[in-house]
Order: structure tokens, then C-alpha cells, then sequence
């Protein structure tokens, strides 16, 4: 009886954590990082915008560097609308004097910090350039995944990440609130 | 005139074998008929599908199956890929097949991929992911890849996944996990 008591006990207990799970997002701790001029940014500098949007970034990827445009246009779009953007490199290869070169070079007006050792990219546990998580002030995960499904202009079927800050501006719950980002692997320190 | 016709046959014949057998002593004939042996068929970068993919993993005939995904844009991809060469010539074919994926889009495979293989002198099967969306892609091949390259994973001879690997690995990476599964680990 006693085995049984116990065995019902534990099928409630793991179907309470398994909705838990389900209910509730992913969120992110708190993080200081340098942007490339040497300033210091934490994540909660942030936090009375709308949403914020964290883009894994590379100088050297081709897929990242393929949506340089997309995010100039994105920030263009959204900043205005109360959504910050902030660009993250964790590649161990790529310095801040290529970062600031790179930024500049492709008229990024966004905050673009340097993860050294790829600490902010393990503990959001982020693998791919581009890959963007989106933050409500509560710095909950609304968002995680591509900015679209090409990074061709023109074989662009879903705008994943404009739909997803549309949806939170409503207010409303995101639809696609997971996307599989594709490109570069992040290359961390070894 | 049958008898004239005869004669210029048997001479005929007489000359060919001559020069042949010339040819041969110096070694040149030889090396020509083994270089048509061995001639390698142009490389040639086929396009692969869910069915198709599906179909690779199944089908084994006994093989273990070494599947690296890749990129010609991908830079670690690109400096794995002689080590992905050198492992396909350590094994006998007949037990291990090395076959690669590119995740570059179908109308690249001349401009890009057949440029790139040509220069590593490639000799296993590569294809080209030809899936609607890239989405689609990376869930067939795993769905718990994140969809960052490259990506290898290795089946053992009854198709059953063994290995899943994200970014760049070195011959001895690749040798160790084929010899496991190899030695039944």
C-alpha cells in the first residue's frame, strides 16, 4: 500500500515539474559585458524597453554578415517602437578593433558587446551566428531562434523575428515562439 | 586474293602486337591502361531530400555511415574537410562510407561546391541539401541540431544514429568514434 501510495506521490510530483516547465519561460540572469569603445553594459540597463533583442553576431560568418542590412533595417524599424537591440560576438578569434571596424563598416547603430570567454553565450546556451533570444523586462525568453527563413532577400518566407516583436507589441503571446537558427558555429575558447 | 587479304591481316596483326608489346616494355601502355582504371568519374554533387536522406541512413548493406554536414561559407567546415578525406582512405569502403551533405544552396554546386571538392580531390558521395525550408533540414538530420556547422554524425551498420557531433572535429576525433562503433563500443 505503502508502494503504492509512494509510487502515485512521484507520477504527481513529475506531472506538477512537467507543467511548471510548460508554464513557465526561460530566463536570463543578469550579465555585464564591454561594448568595443570599452564601456560596460548590463543586461538590466535595458530593461524599460519593450522588449530586447540579442543577437549572436559574427565579423566573419557569411550567414551572419548575409543579414548586416536586416539588422541595420530591423533596428531602424523597432528602436523607434521602444525595443533595444543589442548586437553579443562570443567568437574567441574576433577582437573588439574588428568589431568596431565591422560595426561601423555596416552602419550598425546598435550596441554591439564583446563575450570574451563566451560566458553570456553559455549560459543562454546560444551555437549559432546569427541567433537572437528576445527579452521581455522581466528578461524572460519570449523569442529564440532566426531572424528569418533565408538569408536570401528573396527566398524569405517567414520573418520570424519581425513577427515575434509585432506579436509583443501588441501584447500579445508570440505565435512562434521557437525557430531553428542556421549558420556558423559560435567558436568558442577551447 | 584471299591469300593477299590474309597476308596483310597477319601483318597487321604482327605490328599491333609489336607496338603494343613496345609500348608495354616501356612502361607508358601499362600506366595508361591503369590510369584508365583508376580514373576517377568527374565529381558529381547530387541533390538530396528528406526521403532521400532517410534512405542513406537506412539503406547501410553492413556499412558504418560517417555524414558530415557542411558548407563552403562555413570556415571550420572548409578546415576539417582534409581530415574528412584522409579518414574516407583509412577504411575499407566496404565497412565504413564517408559521405557528406552541403548545406550551400542547390544552384552553387557548380559555382562553389564542385570548385571546393575539386581542390580537396574528394572521393566519397556529397550531395546538396535540397529540403523547402532549412528548418526542415535540420530537424531530419537531428532535432535537437541547433542548425550551426559543421556537423557530423556517425550511424553504425544497421542505421542506428551513434554520434552526433557540432563543430570542428580532427582526423583522430573522427577515428576515435568510427572505432568504437567498429570495435562494438
Amino acid at each position: 500500500m505503502a508502494r503504492q501510495l509512494s509510487i502515485v506521490l512521484t507520477a504527481v510530483m513529475l506531472l506538477g515539474s512537467i507543467l511548471q516547465a510548460d508554464d513557465t519561460k526561460k530566463r536570463v540572469s543578469d550579465f555585464t559585458l564591454e561594448d568595443y569603445n570599452g564601456a560596460k553594459h548590463a543586461l538590466t540597463d535595458y530593461k524599460t524597453s519593450k522588449a530586447i533583442v540579442l543577437m549572436f553576431i559574427s565579423t566573419q560568418c557569411p550567414v551572419s554578415n548575409g543579414y548586416n542590412g536586416g539588422m541595420v533595417d530591423l533596428y531602424k524599424d523597432y528602436s523607434s517602437k521602444g525595443v533595444a537591440f543589442i548586437g553579443i560576438n562570443s567568437n574567441s578569434q574576433e577582437n573588439v578593433e574588428v568589431l568596431r571596424n565591422h560595426s561601423k563598416e555596416h552602419g550598425f547603430e546598435f550596441t554591439v558587446l564583446k563575450d570574451w570567454n563566451n560566458v553570456v553565450a553559455d549560459k543562454l546556451e546560444a551555437s549559432v551566428t546569427p541567433e537572437i533570444y528576445v527579452l521581455n523586462s522581466k528578461l524572460e525568453v519570449l523569442y529564440h531562434g532566426r531572424i528569418d527563413d533565408s538569408q536570401r532577400g528573396n527566398r524569405v518566407a517567414s520573418k520570424d523575428l519581425r513577427a515575434a516583436l509585432d506579436r509583443i507589441l501588441a501584447g500579445k503571446a508570440v505565435e512562434v515562439p521557437e525557430t531553428k537558427a542556421f549558420g556558423c558555429s559560435i567558436k568558442r575558447v577551447q | 586474293m584471299a591469300k593477299v587479304i590474309s597476308w596483310r591481316t597477319v601483318l597487321f596483326v604482327l605490328l599491333v602486337g609489336t607496338a603494343c608489346r613496345g609500348t608495354n616494355d616501356r612502361g607508358g601502355w601499362t600506366e595508361r591502361v591503369q590510369d584508365q582504371s583508376l580514373a576517377k568519374p568527374a565529381i558529381s554533387v547530387t541533390p538530396i531530400d528528406q526521403p532521400g536522406l532517410k534512405r542513406l541512413i537506412r539503406e547501410r548493406n553492413g556499412k558504418i555511415l560517417l555524414l558530415n554536414i557542411w558548407a563552403t561559407w562555413c570556415a571550420p567546415c572548409v578546415a576539417e574537410f582534409p581530415d574528412l578525406v584522409k579518414l574516407s582512405q583509412t577504411y575499407n569502403t566496404a565497412e565504413v562510407e564517408v559521405v557528406a551533405i552541403s548545406a550551400d544552396y542547390a544552384d552553387e554546386v557548380d559555382s562553389k561546391i564542385i570548385p571546393f571538392l575539386k581542390k580537396m580531390n574528394v572521393p566519397f558521395r556529397v550531395y546538396v541539401a535540397q529540403f523547402e525550408h532549412q528548418e526542415d533540414f535540420i530537424n531530419a538530420v537531428n532535432r535537437s541540431w541547433s542548425g550551426a556547422l559543421p556537423v557530423l554524425l556517425i550511424y553504425d551498420s544497421h542505421g542506428k544514429e551513434r554520434f552526433f557531433h557540432v563543430g570542428q572535429q580532427s582526423y583522430n576525433d573522427f577515428k576515435k568514434e568510427v572505432d568504437k562503433i567498429k570495435g562494438g563500443l
